[in-house]
């Protein structure tokens, strides 16, 4: 009995340390990156090691100034723009296409289904260049544009593939039920399949935005005039240049981190499984 | 309401053919039941006359006009699915007034209609539930009242009865032929289960392997089956069939089977090889002036009869004894097999 009872209390002291040095392991940079965005410079300068933070003391300043005097209001707009018609334009053609794999017969149906994630295994340095000179001898480089058709490039792969199988353990009766009931494809994809897809849905547009969000390489190389800038695109620009303020960089950051935060919050009760309870037999 | 015409329809899949050319005619109101072994084509059939699955070949017509270029949705039927198929996300009552939605009807007409077709089946306090708070039973009158609810030219049902337990399902099957008595309603029901086929359909249709092997009133299936197969599927126990010869000798008719001899009454049927069938239930048992003996070696109670299982010649026989009968095994009976309950079929085909 007391051996077990040792073997619990080591158990438990065994997993709460464990916690406790993963989560900071995770959490410290993004305590550190907060709290050094609501200090004035001089504090920094003179206290570089000090980790608390007086609450009468916070400073707002760094981030007035990098939303205004640094243009990250129209960076933040931006990347918004980017990542969400990215978002919009990848589900709708995933919902489409992962379907059409899924569910329909054609001829080039299995090459198809293939070739989807084969297309993602390009890494993205390998296409960087030769897109980088197509869009220039076009003259379409300098564009918020060109940057979601690229992420759309990279995103459609994954929600793709991540929709087909999804759509593929829907019972096929549903959709059966649903043609008898008199709704036509596009209708018994509006009315069952997505409905009945929600969590895949979220998962799908939380990936994607999350990918156009935070991309940098293709940001890097294919905007050139600051009013393009996307937020990525606008840290390394801030952190960059030579007044390198870090509380400002480090506002950048949190302007930079915190829509996914919230976005994932938000997603994440759209993320639970079991929709289709009842459908069946049971 | 409207009538069934199936001509000529072959499917494969992939190499693998499911129908081998079927026809088939249901009248405008009739009860017809699809009857066969699991992966005989049943569902294969109703899902094409659905629009669900395109055949090979042949053609669909409802009321004698083909349908084979229409959709689902245009040729106007509704399914009620083995597994139910129930829209989760949507309440009972949504998913009983979806079929009308799309096709338009006003949104007073559906909550009546709806209200109609869910006092038919009792289920009108679980309108506003989900499916995933509905019992089985419950699932599968939802189902039932979908289909109700629309007035289609057709009701497909594929094997509604077989994910509800056995007690439930006799009641449903009341009901259910209770309900078609009062819509008179076009059915086609696929089912695997003799007794629900027996019970309901007004046209039983024996498929097998692809094929149609009789379509048939139940009474005739049961009492003239045409065929070795649909004498072996229906009846249960199964009916007792013998390999031999029919011997005609000094006005005297006879069947040579292996180890025993029956003597058949007046027959048309030419000598020769043929085999003999008799259902169990057709048997008696007889005193020692008959030469037909058997050895039991089996008896099981079912209740309101037993069955014996016993030794003829050198074949099995089974046949049912009242419930009273005090046989046992070792026991040495006299069988008797009145000439009017014997099937005689040749190369599998009935020919008396």
């Amino acid at each position: 009995m007391r051996r077990k009872r040792l073997e619990k209390t080591v158990l438990i002291a065994a997993k709460a340390a464990g916690l406790a040095f993963f989560l900071t392991l995770v959490l410290f940079p993004f305590y550190w990156m907060i709290l050094t965005s609501f200090k004035p410079l001089e504090e920094i300068m003179l206290q570089p090691a000090n980790l608390g933070l007086e609450l009468a003391r916070i400073d707002f300043e760094a981030y007035r100034e990098v939303l205004f005097d640094h243009g990250f209001a129209g960076y933040i707009f931006n990347s918004a723009y980017v990542a969400l018609t990215t978002v919009v334009l990848s589900l709708g053609l995933a919902v489409a296409g992962a379907y059409a794999v899924a569910r329909l017969q054609f001829k080039g149906r299995n090459p198809m289904s293939v070739g989807i994630l084969a297309i993602y295994m390009f890494p993205a340095i390998v296409l960087v260049v030769p897109l980088y000179v197509i869009f220039s001898r076009l003259g379409l480089r300098d564009s918020l544009h060109v940057l979601i058709l690229v992420y759309l490039a990279q995103t459609l792969p994954v929600a793709l593939y991540m929709l087909r199988g999804y759509f593929r353990s829907l019972p096929v009766e549903l959709e059966h039920a649903g043609l008898t009931d008199g709704c036509t494809r596009w209708g018994v994809i509006w009315r069952i399949v997505i409905p009945l897809s929600a969590p895949a849905l979220a998962t799908a547009a939380l990936y994607t935005f999350m990918i156009a969000w935070n991309e940098f390489l293709f940001a890097f190389m294919f905007l050139d005039t600051p009013e393009k800038f996307t937020l990525a695109r606008g840290v390394v620009q801030l952190s960059s240049s030579v007044h390198l303020s870090k509380q400002l960089v480090m506002a950048a950051s949190v302007l930079v981190t915190v829509p996914i935060l919230v976005l994932f919050l938000f997603f994440e009760r759209h993320l639970v499984r079991g929709l289709t309870a009842g459908a069946m037999k049971g | 309401m409207a009538a069934l015409t199936v001509q000529g329809i072959r499917k494969r899949f992939g190499k693998v053919p499911a129908l081998r050319g079927v026809d088939l005619q249901v009248a405008d109101g009739e009860f017809c039941v699809l009857l066969g072994p699991s992966g005989c084509g049943k569902s294969t059939l109703l899902s094409i006359v659905a629009g669900l699955t395109a055949p090979d070949e042949g053609s669909i017509l409802f009321d004698g006009r083909p349908v084979d270029h229409l959709s689902p949705r245009e040729r106007d039927v509704a399914m009620v699915f083995q597994s139910y198929a129930l829209y989760p996300h949507m309440t009972v009552a949504e998913n009983m007034g979806f079929g009308l939605r799309m096709r338009r009807v006003p949104k007073s007409e559906i909550r009546r209609s709806v209200l109609d077709a869910a006092r038919l089946l009792g289920i009108e306090n679980l309108l506003d539930r989900k499916p995933r708070d509905l019992s089985g039973g419950q699932r599968q009158r939802v189902a039932m009242g979908r289909a109700i609810v629309r007035r289609p030219n057709l009701f497909l049902l594929d094997e509604p009865l077989s994910n509800l337990d056995a007690r439930l399902r006799a009641g449903v099957r009341l009901e259910l032929k209770r309900i078609h008595q009062q819509l008179r309603g076009t059915v086609v029901y696929v089912t695997h289960d003799q007794v629900e086929a027996l019970t309901l359909g007004e046209q039983v249709v024996v498929m097998g392997e692809g094929r149609i092997h009789q379509a048939d009133a139940p009474e005739r299936i049961y009492s003239r089956p045409r065929s070795t197969f649909v004498a072996r599927f229906i009846g249960s126990p199964e009916m007792n069939l013998y390999r031999g010869q029919i011997v005609h000798e000094k006005g005297k008719n006879r069947f040579e089977g292996p180890g025993f001899a029956v003597d058949i009454g007046r027959t048309q049927i030419p000598a020769g090889e043929a085999e003999l069938g008799i259902r169990p239930e057709d048997i008696r048992m007889g005193g020692p002036e008959f030469s037909l003996t058997a050895r039991v070696q089996l008896v099981s109670h079912l209740g309101a009869e037993k069955i014996v299982n016993a030794q003829i010649g050198n074949a099995p026989i089974t046949f049912c004894v009242s419930k009273e009968s005090r046989l046992q095994a070792d026991d040495r009976v006299y069988l008797v097999m009145p000439p009017e309950g014997l099937h005689f079929f040749r190369n599998g085909l009935r020919v008396d």
